[in-house]
């Protein structure tokens, strides 16, 4: 009695949880109503960029008169950093028939596009550093389908340029990078092209897990004047021990975004993924409300950079932030956030 | 329905490499970590040969080839130089990691949606109707792990099958049949690792693009899906509470491809549930749990009957 | 048929455990004979089988069979002239395999583990006369995984299956040793039929010395390495299970014990 009680309870939670998200389908709004929208919010990694990516794309709909609570539902899911969890989250998406899916993060992009195509169900792609590289975009911007969106690449340039304003005879610049995040091989390239017109030579090195970044760090600050940080999830979670090693060393470090300056980067030429997750949600509301087709619409890149710097981590360092650039800052922090 | 075919679709998968986990840790007995980097291998070689225009049925035999090599390279390491079952699946596991990357020309990320793969192409464009269309991947799935499960239970029926079950079993009885223990198991381990590549470049060209984080945790997926398949469907005692088919060999390999889509139902279920991603192994390893008291608790009853 | 030459084996050479097992060992067995061996604890019986199957090296000299020298053969590729049953009834067959499949193993022993078929399905027949003749009633449980039978059906599965395909000799490591008196004796009769029927050179090691007694050609003692024993035919068949006593404790005398 007891073995058929239990293998007739096993046999009802399998055959419950193959029909368990069909369930779901019933309950959201018919889409294209004109009143209201579902949409699935599919983030690779919980990591502060990303996080603020998601805030600002709500407020980018929100611009648009799409209010979550109001006129819209949000499925939100986190992969954190697991490729099979991604997968199956944008199939979920999927069968509840969301409206639209936002893909953060280029291998939260890239599935999401593959189950989208099949599905017929547009694509909003944010924090994408390089879209064409990872075949969501064409080489000359243009849609490969109804996936659009905005690329988080790094302005490159320009913090090659300010690096340069703010220390003047500085020869080398160090990157810590993770071998398994092609977004960062792409950007060192970059700087490697770039380098040399400003004066200086990249080091860079190459880490696999958390646990490498303590030697990296010290064997990398050996060799540099200064240290600048790409939007690298495993390295960015462990900018505080880098930080902490540089600074002993009196090693300048630049940031790639506003967080970084906050908690002790001396400056950053930055993006703000607030900023660019309203322009991605912007571009999602147009779609949302059948204004425009993402076929139709490029995907953008945010150009200005904004300077941010850290006074007290100047301070620390004896380094003075030169005018034109304390003149022109979006921001300026006083203090070293622990 | 889309949830029901995603599901069966990712378990399907998942099953052609529970296949070879199947051999490695059932058959073998052999605990082969190696299917964390063989699976991302068959991936990460589908990739760049599709980029370079290789037939993408090519591919697939080509991934099974490269994880029969990965496989040998784990035997070599456990008979020939004597190192422990579960270190020289790590060995492999971790040199493969680097391997993998230079497979993929470099590249951590390697998007293959502009290719032809086995699931869109010019001949299933022509061919398939319209109103079938949204069931092609799960056919051909269905028609891949169909072909895989048939011709390994041919294997395991054939003379040299029986000595890679009777190796795993009791590996005195293969050398006082004059046979070289260690060369069987090298073979089994080739076997298992070329269906894990195989089920890595099934993924690759289903999903669309590779990733160098996809072979992170394939050895759990393959060993909760044959757990749950064989205890579920086949326990050893042959008291399955769904009434057994026939021939009592040919369930375990159906079994195990049943647990991997089970697993995956699973995990879909507590998706939907709204738990977090972090909160998934911790699910997996309470389901393992459950899966192996329950038939704990069968087999004594088999034993109080008896 | 069967010489071993100037035998040498030491354990832990050059620690201060260092052992001495054999020195200088020699024994030379005919074809057709069954050799009994008997011996205390660690004199060297089983061990003398595992160098002669191969699962222990030698430090020096050389074991021939027939004008074969197979001292540095591998264990598995001399094992295709040898059928050997363990002690343990669990090492003579597959549990998770059925008794058919098993037979099946056996029976291919010596040709190609190919692709063909494990189990030919025209030999079925001959597997199943040949398990009748156990009187076990195994021949009607074909299909039946091993590991549920008892020990005394898995030896003498065990029996049979070393003996299904031509062997030059049989080795017999105490194998009746961890049965029941009762099945001890079912496999000892076994063995004897089977060891006339298909005239097999056999060397069996026995702590029963009745067995020693009745059953065998030719008795060997064994005693720290060296054979202190060794009657042939008629001498052996007047000895009594008194007389093995007899000497047994004249050797421990010896020792001191």
């Amino acid at each position: 009695m007891k073995k058929s009680f239990k293998a007739l309870f096993l046999t009802t939670a399998v055959t419950a949880s193959l029909l368990g998200g069909c369930s779901g389908s019933s309950s959201s709004p018919a889409p294209g109503d004109g009143a209201s929208y579902t949409i699935g919010i599919g983030q690779f990694a919980a990591h502060g960029s990303l996080d603020n990516c998601r805030e600002g794309f709500l407020l980018g709909l929100a611009e648009e008169g799409i209010v979550e609570g109001q006129n819209l539902t949000v499925l939100y899911e986190n992969s954190q950093a697991d490729g099979g969890i991604a997968s199956q989250i944008i199939t979920n998406f999927a069968s509840q028939k969301v409206d639209l899916i936002c893909g953060i993060a280029t291998p939260m992009a890239q599935t999401a596009y593959g189950v989208g195509k099949r599905q017929d169900i547009p694509v909003i792609f944010t924090a994408v550093t390089d879209p064409v590289a990872a075949e969501l975009a064409n080489a000359d911007g243009t849609p490969v389908g109804e996936i659009t969106g905005t690329s988080d690449k790094l302005p490159v340039t320009q913090q090659l340029q300010m690096i340069r304003t703010m220390l003047p005879d500085a020869k080398t610049i160090g990157i810590i990078y993770t071998t398994s995040e092609v977004n960062s091989l792409s950007t060192i390239e970059e700087y490697k092209a770039a380098s040399g017109d400003y004066g200086f030579e990249i080091v860079d090195i190459g880490i696999s897990t958390t646990a490498d970044v303590p030697l990296a760090a010290d064997s990398l600050l050996e060799k540099v004047d200064c240290v600048t940080n790409l939007t690298d999830n495993t390295v960015v979670a462990s900018l505080p021990v880098i930080l902490d090693k540089a600074a002993r060393k009196n090693i300048p470090v630049f940031g790639s975004e506003i967080e970084q300056v906050k908690i002790g980067c001396l400056a950053a030429m930055g993006l703000d993924y607030i900023d660019l997750g309203k322009q991605t949600g912007r571009m999602a509301a147009a779609v949302l409300k059948g204004e425009k087709k993402a076929s139709e619409m490029n995907y953008e890149v945010i150009e200005e950079a904004a300077f941010y710097g850290n006074t007290k981590v100047a301070e620390n360092l004896g380094i003075t932030i030169p005018e034109e650039l304390t003149s022109s800052a979006k921001e300026l922090f006083t203090d070293i956030d622990q | 329905m889309t949830l029901l075919l995603g599901v069966l679709e990712e378990g399907l998968i998942y099953g052609v490499m529970a296949l070879g986990v199947y051999i490695t840790y059932k058959i073998l007995d052999f605990p082969d970590l190696s299917v964390d980097s063989t699976f991302p291998m068959g991936a990460a070689l589908t990739a760049s040969a599709l980029m370079s225009g290789i037939h993408p049925a090519a591919t697939l035999l080509l991934s099974f080839g490269a994880g029969a090599l990965a496989g040998c390279a784990t035997g070599f390491i456990h008979v020939k130089l004597k190192v422990r079952d579960l270190l020289s699946g790590i060995i492999v596991m971790t040199g493969l990691y680097s391997l993998n990357l230079r497979f993929a020309g470099g590249r951590a990320n390697v998007p293959v949606f502009t290719q032809d793969t086995i699931f869109e192409n010019q001949f299933l464009a022509d061919h398939i109707p319209q109103w079938l269309s949204s069931y092609t991947m799960a056919l051909i799935l269905f028609l891949i792990i169909a072909v895989c499960k048939v011709l390994l239970d041919l294997y395991l029926n054939t003379r040299s099958g029986y000595l890679l079950r009777a190796v795993g079993d009791n590996e005195s009885l293969v050398t006082s049949l004059a046979k070289d223990k260690g060369m069987v198991k090298i073979l089994g381990l080739a076997i298992a690792n070329g269906f894990s590549a195989l089920a890595g470049s099934i993924y690759c060209q289903h999903k669309g693009f590779f990733e160098i984080s996809v072979g992170t945790g394939t050895i759990v997926i393959g060993l909760a899906s044959v757990i749950i398949g064989i205890q579920l469907l086949c326990p050893e005692n042959g008291t399955s509470f769904l009434n057994s088919l026939k021939l009592p060999q040919v369930r375990p390999t159906t079994a195990v491809i049943a647990g991997s889509v089970v697993y995956k139902a699973c995990i879909s279920l507590a998706i939907s549930l709204g738990m977090e991603a972090n909160d998934l192994k911790l699910i997996t390893s309470i389901l393992f749990l459950v899966i192996l008291v329950v038939s704990t608790e069968r087999r004594k009853k088999v034993k109080s009957h008896a | 048929m069967l010489e071993l030459n100037n035998i040498s084996k030491y354990y832990n050479t050059g620690t201060v455990n260092e052992m001495c097992l054999f020195q200088d060992f020699n024994l030379s067995v005919e074809e057709g004979q069954f050799v009994s061996v008997v011996g205390s604890n660690g004199s060297g019986k089983t061990s003398m089988l595992n160098i002669i199957c191969g699962s222990i090296p030698v430090d020096s000299g050389t074991i021939y069979i027939g004008n074969e020298n197979i001292t540095d053969m591998p264990e598995f590729k001399r094992q295709r002239r040898i059928g050997r049953v363990y002690q343990n009834p669990a090492m003579g067959t597959c549990p998770h395999m059925t008794i058919l499949e098993n037979m099946a193993l056996a029976d291919n022993k010596g040709k190609f583990f190919n692709l063909r078929p494990g189990t030919d399905k025209k030999r079925v027949d001959s597997y199943r006369e040949s398990l009748s003749s156990l009187g076990l009633g195994l021949e009607d449980k074909l299909h039946v995984k091993v590991g549920v039978l008892s020990g005394g059906q898995r030896q003498a599965m065990a029996l049979l299956m070393s003996t299904m395909t031509p062997i030059q000799f049989l080795i017999l490591d105490e194998h009746t040793a961890a049965l029941d008196p009762k099945t001890a004796e079912t496999i000892m009769e076994l063995t004897g039929r089977v060891v006339k029927e298909k005239k097999l050179t056999t060397i069996m090691v026995t702590h029963n010395l009745r067995y020693a007694v009745e059953y065998g050609d030719r008795l060997l003692m064994m005693h720290q390495g060296q054979a202190v024993m060794d009657e042939i035919g008629e001498k052996k068949a007047a000895i009594r299970i008194e007389d093995l006593l007899e000497r047994f404790n004249a050797i421990s005398i010896e020792c001191g014990n």
